[in-house]
């Protein structure tokens, strides 16, 4: 039964930023994933009171994909940094966290939107122009020769995950296997254009991290019972393969719209099995070694292959066929029919491995770009944020052979931004006022907001009540813990920078990040040496920061350009 | 009004928010008249119907004056008086119209203005600017390439969330929004063919038998349709072709021999894709031949590449397609942090292309002219001769708004009370001088290609309209070969106008013919605003309009028509009073309409301080359709309001239990 209720008119809220509610989530939400920025990050447990599943978790795919928003001013501001993870993997945090200050900072300013949009798209501009530019000093350029860099970066990512619940020693361990995983799927012979290959990550929950492995080729797994029926392998140097895209159940295919009238006695069930048998019939006489089906093989068939000594697995399923495809090298077959030689792939070796408790076909490759990554984790929560943590940094890798630069992590790229822009609007203001038109109170204003959303960007790297101190040369960010002294030495407390970059045994002078300082030029132009000398750096994936950086003040924009919220609430 | 709204909206993509103010602002000015009127004529000797019905009759009194002041007074007005101040997009100078890029960004810009948000509006424009000519091949052909991109325009734009709004950008080519079914890459000039059907034969046809004795038979015929499917696929290759395209899911075997044999298929093409794809290189769909021997694959087509194109790890296809007609194929790539902006983009882009097209059209204006004093159209005369004698000493005072309203206000009363009086059914008049309208203006309408206007008035005439329409045929084709070869203004005279007579004699109205006889002397004119024509943003539109009409109201000697030109240029006003709200000083709304005011007075250009043009053209057909809206309003004398029906599930429940 159906219940008509009458429509109600949709609710019309003007100014929807300076109305109380809206305030509050948007403050509650700018502690959220504050609290969750960083290596020192809080944990967030997302749980239903109803029962299910617990997520426990730091990251923003997975925070927000589970968290309920309802303030439509929120619903625009968790969608962009859904479409960010989505797009980028990394940098979710950072542009939520972005976004929320500069939304906040500028509202408390009171300036007409117009005027506070087109400022902060230029300071955007200084900025992207700035990281894109060679001088910039907080952007490395990759050395693809060397894994120092690579391995830093997946590194970084890898601890700022704290969900991910990994030791030291597991870290190094995993962000091993993620840059070995990622220079397999790298072809050897590069053209015009590389085409990656891809890592399929392989779960195996419940055991230690340290188990966890790569393996070139495809992981297929097996049933126990399965396993018993798979005969010994013969050696061989090469094994040829038929992989199959349509179903060899025996069911009747296609047989059209119209009626099909049998006569009695005739049996099609039987005519299909004949035809797969006929099927078989060819597929031995063609030597094949090894079937593979996407869908189900009829039993009867399987039977026969296996009298002819080949083994066949069958439901491996759609998400396989490309990868399968790629390894061996074969074509997927969708006839029953006719079968040309060309289809049929092979591969070097075929072995049954036992990881954990779980039996897998392993499928080596003669030369390919496809790989297992066989991931391992104690229990299913940690083990989902570290399937999350891989993607991310496989992701990350992969951007960075498209943009081959890294970023300076660890806060210093925000604070050695803040300087420069400080720097820049104060000694440069004249370009800014002539073209925008607006006044030089009102540009300080906003240029205060923006640097302040950047620091305290920073800032909420630090967890544990720590100070924050920026240097006057580099403008990078130092981290010191709480209760000091009265009479310090900097140099002594402090040892390196938040990227490790400097040492504090450089002449340097420090003061608190958000005590007022005076404007002054961050050195420019990275040199080499300082990056080499480096051992472990903190670096961030430049393309999925930067793009961050723009969708988080064009998102705030967005926001603070609404003047007016109509919703319909039925 | 919101249908009206959206009808209009939908056909040129511009002016939703002016129209609802300016129909705000003419509501507002018959309110205040009708509202006069009442300490004027109490009307208690009405018995039965009251205030209401008297209410109705002027409301639809003036319906009809707006009406005619639409067909008549407006394009008259444009074509006299406002077509001097016109501006056009076209670079002049050479013989050739030569789009000026500055002005078409000037105009988009303004556009945009209003539609997408501050940081990002210049953007969008550009792009826009962009995307028009690097789409059109030649500087003739805008008018057709805007067709159809604006036809088209769901299957010409790709929207990608999670990216900057500054990503967004413009590719060359096609891109259709799936991924191959098989990819082979191929180098060099790829021949493409179409495909409506599967290829595989089907087993069996709907509405057919298919009788099977064995099950020999069964694997024969298995065996003959993987053979014919392979065959054709061969067949394909062979004539080289690269890329099938297909509107329908081709089974797994078509698929595996495509593969085979190096061909690349692309499936589920949507209608509107494989239309887009016909319109621009005129290619037809391969029909499957009968016969298995050979045959000749005719129905083929180049394509510079095909490849996977990448967005937002996405796969899509991209296809070089080679134009035929004057459009070069282009995609717009629309990125945003959400999917609600990327889609207010998309709208604006679309309206933006509504737009264009509209202003890349001649617009028609055809209008009546009088040598004689007197009307022949609206208003039962008995009405005239009072109206005139005491209207014309108080257009000259220059309080004008208040004692022609008093004017108008007793006039209307005199019509309401004799229209009551003679006991005529409001309904048996309605039709009858929408009728003759209909008549007298569909007449010049027939030169016009965009039959817009005309279709509305028909929408609105009573059932036996059809038939008188049907008796006046030979007389709109008489006339229309006459006009269909005048451009430029140019009088006709009105030869035909007894079989019109004639025919009218046929219709039920007895009222009118009078009238008519004045008609005689009337002068048809067809002219047009010339394609591309703009005007300076900012209310520069309205006050022109405005100015005129007042002048125009002054010159009237029928009050209805100037009490109506007055309303309207009253109501006119309301568009740059909101403009200039903000604004103080110098820039505020009176000084504006002061300064605007003396130089139109003393005949010099006006001076606008804002960048940016809008459509005359689009302007022009906003005001009709706010007058049509508002003439519908009008004439509806009560609104019935119907319940919806609620379900009957429990009896149907009941029924089958029993």
């Amino acid at each position: 039964m159906s219940r008509l209720e009458a429509k109600k008119p949709s609710i019309c809220r003007s100014e929807p930023l300076t109305g109380e509610r809206t305030r509050a989530s948007l403050a509650a939400l700018r502690g959220l994933v504050t609290s969750c920025y960083g290596p020192a990050g809080r944990l967030k447990q997302l749980h239903n009171g109803r029962g299910g599943s617990v997520v426990t978790t730091s990251q923003s795919a997975a925070l927000l994909a589970g968290l309920p928003v309802s303030t439509p001013v929120l619903k625009v501001l968790t969608a962009a940094v859904r479409n960010h993870v989505a797009c980028f993997s990394d940098g979710g945090l950072f542009t939520a966290i972005l976004c929320c200050n500069l939304v906040e900072n500028v509202q408390r300013l009171g300036l007409t939107p117009t005027t506070v949009i087109k400022l902060n798209k230029h300071l955007l501009s200084l900025c992207t122009s700035y990281l894109k530019s060679e001088v910039c000093a907080c952007r490395i350029p990759v050395d693809f020769s060397s894994t120092q860099i690579l391995l830093s970066l997946v590194r970084s990512i890898l601890t700022s995950k704290p969900a991910c619940m990994l030791i030291a020693k597991e870290v190094d361990h995993i962000s091993t296997l993620i840059l070995r995983a990622f220079l397999l799927t790298i072809p050897e012979s590069a053209q015009e254009h590389i085409i990656l290959g891809k890592s399929i990550i392989v779960p195996l929950k419940g055991q230690r991290v340290i188990d966890s492995a790569v393996l070139p080729g495809i992981l297929i797994e097996v049933s126990e019972v399965q396993l018993m029926k798979i005969l010994p392998i013969k050696k061989s140097d090469s094994f040829k393969v038929a992989l199959f895209g349509v179903s060899l159940s025996g069911d009747l295919s296609d047989t059209g719209e119209g009626t099909l009238l049998v006569s009695y006695g005739v049996s099609l069930e039987n005519a299909a099995l004949d035809q797969l048998f006929n099927l078989g019939k060819q597929l031995v006489s063609d030597r094949v070694d090894l079937v593979l089906c996407q869908k189900v093989i009829h039993p009867s068939l399987k039977q026969f292959l296996r009298t002819h000594h080949v083994i066949a697995v069958d439901r491996i399923g759609v998400s396989l066929m490309e990868p399968l495809s790629k390894v061996t090298g074969a074509w997927p077959i969708g006839s029953l029919g006719s079968i040309s030689p060309s289809s049929y792939g092979s591969i070097k070796d075929l072995c049954i491995a036992k990881f954990g408790c779980k039996h897998f076909f392993h499928l080596i490759p003669n030369k390919t770009t496809i790989c297992s990554l066989l991931l391992c984790n104690r229990n299913d929560t940690a083990w989902d944020e570290l399937k999350l943590t891989c993607q991310t940094a496989l992701h990350a890798l992969q951007l960075t052979i498209k943009d081959p630069y890294v970023l300076l992590g660890g806060g210093c790229t925000e604070t050695h931004l803040v300087a420069y822009i400080r720097h820049k609007t104060r000694n440069e203001p004249e370009s800014v006022l002539q073209d925008e038109g607006c006044s030089q109170t009102e540009l300080q204003l906003i240029t205060d907001a923006f640097c302040s959303a950047l620091e305290s960007l920073a800032g909420s790297l630090e967890h544990d009540g720590g100070e924050i101190l920026t240097d006057s040369k580099y403008g990078h960010f130092w981290s010191v813990q709480a209760d000091l002294p009265s009479a310090v030495n900097w140099p002594d407390l402090l040892s390196r920078c938040g990227c490790g970059l400097y040492s504090s045994q450089e002449e340097l002078s420090w003061s608190f990040l958000r005590s007022a300082r005076h404007p002054f030029p961050p050195q420019t132009c990275l040199s080499r040496e300082a990056t080499g000398s480096a051992s472990t750096l903190t670096l961030d994936c430049f393309t999925a920061k930067l793009s961050g950086l723009q969708v988080a003040v064009e998102t705030a924009s967005l926001i603070l350009d609404l003047s007016c919220v109509i919703e319909d609430t039925n | 009004m919101v249908a009206c709204v959206s009808s209009h909206l939908r056909k040129t993509g511009d002016g939703a928010k002016t129209f609802i103010i300016f129909l705000c602002h003419l509501l507002r000015g018959l309110r205040e008249i009708t509202g006069k009127e009442k300490d004027f004529f109490p009307f208690e000797n009405i018995q039965t119907c009251g205030r209401h019905w008297k209410n109705c009759c002027q409301w639809k009194f003036i319906s009809q004056a707006l009406l005619t002041f639409q067909t008549q007074i407006l394009d008259y007005v444009m074509d006299h008086y406002l077509s001097r101040h016109f501006l056009s997009i076209f670079s002049s100078g050479t013989k050739e119209r030569t789009l000026c890029r500055g002005s078409l960004e000037m105009l988009l810009g303004a556009y945009f203005c209003g539609r997408v948000g501050r940081n990002n509006h210049n953007l969008i424009s550009q792009l826009m600017c962009d995307y028009v000519f690097k789409c059109t091949a030649c500087e003739s052909s805008f008018e057709e390439v805007l067709e159809l991109v604006d036809d088209c325009f769901v299957e010409l734009k790709v929207g990608v969330t999670g990216l900057p709004v500054s990503d967004s950008r413009i590719v060359a080519g096609l891109v259709l929004q799936r991924d191959f079914s098989v990819h082979c890459p191929a180098d060099g000039d790829i021949r493409i063919v179409i495909v409506t059907e599967t290829i595989q034969p089907l087993f069996s046809v709907s509405g057919s038998e298919v009788i099977l004795n064995s099950e020999a038979q069964f694997q024969t015929s298995q065996f003959w349709i993987t053979e014919r499917t392979k065959a054709i696929v061969k067949h394909l290759q062979n004539q080289n072709v690269k890329l099938l395209l297909s509107t329908v899911k081709q089974p797994d075997l078509v698929i595996y021999f495509a593969g085979l044999n190096g061909i690349s298929v692309v499936e589920c093409l949507s209608p509107e894709e494989l239309s887009l794809i016909q319109r621009v290189i005129g290619l037809v769909p391969f029909v499957l031949p009968e016969a298995s021997s050979q045959y000749e694959l005719s129905h083929t087509a180049l394509v510079k590449f095909c490849k996977p194109l990448i967005l937002r790890s996405k796969r899509y296809v991209h296809l070089g397609l080679m134009s035929t007609c004057s459009f070069t194929p282009h995609c717009i790539v629309l990125c945003g942090p959400v999917q609600g902006l990327v889609e207010q983009h998309e709208d604006a882009l679309h309206g933006a292309f509504k737009m264009l097209r509209q202003v890349f059209k001649d617009l028609d204006l055809n209008y009546v002219t009088q040598t004689s004093d007197q009307s022949c159209t609206s208003g039962p005369r008995i009405y005239k001769n009072s109206r005139e004698s005491n209207e014309l000493p108080k257009i000259v005072n220059s309080s004008i708004q208040r004692s022609y309203q008093d004017t108008v206000v007793k006039n209307e009363g005199e019509l309401a009370k004799t229209q009551t009086n003679l006991k005529v059914c409001s309904n048996l008049i309605v039709p009858s001088v929408k009728l003759e309208k209909n008549v007298l203006c569909s007449t010049p309408k027939v030169a016009v290609t965009d039959s817009y206007q005309t279709d509305e008035t028909l929408r609105c005439s009573s059932p036996n309209k059809g038939r008188i329409m049907d008796d006046h045929e030979p007389f709109i084709e008489n006339n229309s070969a006459n006009s269909k070869t005048e451009n430029t203004r140019k009088e006709i005279s009105y030869e035909n106008l007894q079989v019109t007579k004639l025919a009218r004699k046929d219709s039920i109205l007895p009222l009118r013919y009078k009238s008519l006889e004045m008609c005689t002397s009337q002068s048809y004119y067809f002219s047009s605003i010339p394609a591309g024509c703009v005007l300076p943003v900012g209310g520069n539109f309205e006050i022109l309009l405005h100015y005129y009409l007042l002048n125009y109201a002054k010159k009237c000697q029928q009050s209805e028509q100037t009490m109506v030109s007055r309303i309207i240029a009253n109501a006119l006003l309301g568009v740059p009073k909101i403009l200039y709200k903000s604004k103080k000083g110098n820039y505020s709304f009176p000084q504006v309409y002061v300064r605007a005011l003396q130089a139109l007075q003393t005949n010099q250009p006006m001076i606008s301080n804002q960048t940016g043009l809008e459509s005359v053209a689009g302007k022009y057909q906003l005001l009709a359709s706010v007058l049509q809206c508002l003439t519908n309003i009008l004439t509806v004398d009560l609104v019935i309001s119907i319940k919806r029906q609620p379900q009957e599930v429990y009896d149907q429940d009941s029924e089958e239990e029993l």
